[in-house]
């Protein structure tokens, strides 16, 4: 059984090890043209800096798409802020309905699952790649990699430490500062990426209840998934992802930057940017929903209620709505 | 094995899924939908419908609310899911 699964893992890996190969060598020449040395740590962390570059920049379309499927979420605002009201208190409901409303309405502010499912086999495949060239050398070569390069990659010294060891296997110093240093720096890209959503993208209401909960547990989840990585993957395999985290970061200072969520601090930056520039300022229709609630709720109260002529002699005038009988309210 | 793939897929629901926040088009989300599939459906039907579902999942798809389909004995039954 486990051998049958082993053998259908060997046929979905072995493309992609060509595939994440031939990206990371295409930029590997690209460096050693402009000068740099072959062996040198510094061009193949660069080539796996590339690498990232290319997977995500291959991924634009989607996150193109996911930005107009996105974007007709302020039409349908009004709408959710009245699921919110009805379901806030009931996250699954919520969720649920909310999903309902994005279905009939063609809009989806999520990105789907494909962006991930894409990029977690060539996360593993690079992984592979290097632990395969510092364990095996010339004889782990994978994909379009020849054994000089297997055994060039897993000699590479880069910063003083080793890109193809890790944290727990190396025993030189540098490396575990290094793999350190790295695990900070993707602690912290994920905590700004996090906290300037939040901050920023997000309605005050969303901020408080069972999301937020969710939230502040991630903060601590979120660094130990890191170390405990961190010290099992090879330093290559760090860079790669914090490549990623950084881009991640980049891609969604832009979104919010560029296509705010209504109803947000994001929102109002943009109007107020906009406005110095003297462009054409979008109303916020969360904003405009919620003027146009109150000011249907001012209307309402203004209403005369129904009164026979009796009932209103009782009551000594109209000005009383509150003794109205219950049928007619 | 269903026990071995359910434990993977809390697993990642537990330390992977958080990294990405919701990026699911659907409800539920995908790996609530393959979680459910295996420990209603089993270890094969399970996967081949949550394969199924992540293949739905992407930038096209409209998404919304997609519950994993009942368990039914008959085979023709079972497998209309639309």
């Amino acid at each position: 059984m486990f051998d049958f699964l082993g053998s259908i893992g060997g046929a979905i890996m072995t493309p992609l090890y060509y595939f994440v190969s031939a990206i990371m060598l295409a930029w590997h020449w690209l460096f050693e043209q402009i000068g740099m040395d072959s062996g040198s740590g510094w061009t193949w962390a660069l080539s796996i800096v590339g690498l990232t570059v290319t997977v995500r920049a291959m991924l634009i379309p989607l996150f193109v798409k996911q930005i107009k499927s996105s974007r007709n979420m302020q039409l349908i605002q009004p709408q959710l802020q009245e699921l919110r009201k009805k379901y806030g208190h009931d996250r699954e409901r919520f969720a649920q309905e909310q999903m309902k409303l994005f279905q009939e309405t063609g809009t989806n502010p999520f990105s789907s699952c494909m962006p991930l499912l894409l990029q977690m086999p060539i996360f593993f495949a690079l992984f592979r790649m290097i632990e395969r060239a510092s364990r095996l050398g010339a004889e782990g070569a994978k994909g379009f990699l020849s054994g000089d390069q297997a055994e060039s990659l897993r000699d590479a010294e880069w910063l003083g430490g080793r890109i193809a060891d890790t944290f727990i296997s190396s025993e030189h110093l540098e490396t575990k500062i290094i793999a350190m240093a790295m695990v900070i720096i993707m602690c912290a890209t994920q905590f700004l990426t996090q906290k300037q959503l939040m901050a920023k993208n997000m309605p005050p209401e969303a901020l408080n209840g069972p999301f937020a909960q969710q939230q502040k547990l991630l903060l601590y989840v979120l660094p130990i998934v890191f170390a405990v990585s961190g010290v099992a993957f090879p330093l290559g395999v760090l860079v790669y992802w914090t490549t990623s985290n950084l881009w991640t970061m980049g891609q969604q200072f832009w979104v919010i930057r560029n296509n705010p969520a209504p109803g947000t601090p994001a929102f109002k930056a943009k109007q107020e940017r906009d406005r110095a520039k003297g462009k054409i300022v979008a109303e916020d229709p969360v904003e405009q929903a919620k003027a146009q609630q109150a000011e249907a709720e001012r209307i309402k109260r203004q209403q005369p209620k129904r009164m026979t002529r009796e009932q209103r002699r009782k009551s000594g005038g109209a000005s009383k709505p509150k003794q109205s009988p219950k049928e007619d309210s | 094995m269903t026990w071995i793939l359910a434990r993977l897929l809390r697993a990642y629901r537990v330390i992977i899924s958080p990294l990405y926040g919701q990026v699911c088009r659907y409800y539920p989300s995908c790996s609530a939908y393959a979680l459910e599939a295996v420990e209603t459906h089993g270890a094969l039907r399970g996967t081949w419908l949550a394969a199924r579902r992540l293949l739905r999942c992407h930038p096209w798809a409209t998404g919304g609310v997609d519950p994993v389909p009942p368990a039914v004995h008959r085979r023709g039954e079972a497998c209309s899911t639309s």
